[in-house]
């Protein structure tokens, strides 16, 4: 996973799925409309809904219109329950495994390394709050910062030590040539005066 | 929206479920038993239904006219998805920064008031556009105006944007003296 990319979660796939069913909709609406209008002959729009021709060509072949009918909804039921187990799973906090060696194994809680990122990066001058997660895969996670920023705090000076102190220091730690973070900024989130 | 598009997608998925079981039951059932009454969706008095109907009666273009208003609405939802997320120009190659126009309006809103002779404001920032409202009870518009646009551009420009959003401002006097 890439910094870009843990900057959120991504609706991709299900704007497209949004996208297609909107976009079948409207065409088929659109398509019913055109028939009935009678803008594709004032003869076809008159033709009963159930057209003489299909039914008859259905029960001509109804053998394997059957076998169609049952393989396709068979492929809806695995789609379905498919795109409803991704749907339903929460985003991925993958624990970190630094050693896979049989008697040896080392491994950092994905909970650990956010509390501990997490707490280092809320010790930045400047910065009020902070709340670390970790995304991604285990085999390329990466790190997602929220920072609430004081009033009047200079972005480079929190980048600066959020950048030498608190990722290098993990990736440090953790041995890890790369560790693409993700830092969302709340700017002036600080203390909030009520009376002006 | 978001939210919205996130619900609609699990909704979609349970419906592509439900449809394909009862496609498979139904279909498996008549083929097995014809004779028998249908499983569970009383598809043979649809079809009875759907008899007497053509493409060209009422009940079908408002069917049709229905379906194709709601597609518009999701293609609408599902545009209106997409991220609104700021962003800022990446310090580092494995580094991404980001803010909420909601940060960045909290932010131009305080410098703005902070001025001379803002009685008041209000902002609202995306990535492209930043729009501020400001009010003023000692200047008119005309002098207020192009100072305000120069300090916001300002600030703006001291901050690391990926893309410098366009600056408007309006700004109401309530007493404006010719």
């Amino acid at each position: 996973m890439n910094a870009a990319s843990a900057l959120a979660r991504s609706y991709r796939a299900e704007r497209l799925l949004v996208t297609m069913v909107g976009l079948l909709a409207l065409a088929g609406g659109a398509a019913v409309l055109v028939i009935g209008l009678g803008w594709l002959g004032t003869y076809r729009a008159a033709r009963p809904l159930r057209d003489p021709i299909a039914v008859d060509w259905l029960t001509a072949h109804a053998t394997p219109a059957r076998i169609v009918a049952l393989a396709a909804g068979l492929l809806l039921v695995v789609a379905g329950l498919w795109w409803l187990v991704r749907a339903l799973r929460p985003e991925a906090r993958p624990d970190l495994e630094l050693d896979r060696t049989v008697g040896a194994e080392l491994r950092v809680t994905a909970g650990a390394l956010a509390n501990a990122v997490g707490t280092a990066a809320a010790s930045i001058t400047g910065v009020t709050r902070a709340r670390a997660r970790v995304v991604g895969s285990a085999a390329a996670p990466a790190l997602r910062l929220t920072l609430w920023l004081r009033e009047g705090t200079s972005l480079q000076a929190v980048w600066a030590e959020l950048d030498e102190r608190v990722l290098a220091g993990a990736r440090e730690t953790l041995d890890l040539p790369e560790l693409p973070a993700a830092v969302r900024l709340e700017l002036d989130a600080g203390e909030r005066r009520r009376v002006r | 929206m978001r939210l919205f598009v996130r619900l609609l997608s699990g909704l979609f998925g349970l419906a592509l479920l439900g449809l394909g079981a009862l496609t498979v039951g139904e279909v498996g059932w008549s083929w097995a038993w014809p004779q028998r009454a249908p499983l569970l969706v009383p598809w043979p008095s649809w079809l009875r239904y759907l008899d007497g109907r053509h493409w060209s009666d009422t009940e079908t273009l408002v069917a049709a006219g229905v379906l194709a208003a709601l597609g518009l609405v999701l293609l609408l939802a599902s545009a209106a998805a997409k991220t609104r997320d700021i962003r800022l120009r990446d310090p580092g190659t494995a580094v991404s920064v980001s803010t909420s126009p909601r940060a960045l309006a909290r932010l131009v809103g305080r410098h703005v008031r902070a001025q001379d002779a803002v009685s008041g404001a209000s902002v609202t920032a995306s990535a492209k556009k930043v729009k501020v409202k400001a009010r003023s009870r000692l200047e008119s518009a005309g002098q207020l105006r192009p100072r305000l646009l120069d300090s916001v551009r300002e600030l703006l420009a001291e901050l690391p944007l990926a893309r410098q959003p366009r600056v408007t401002v309006v700004v109401t006097a309530a007493r404006e003296r010719r």
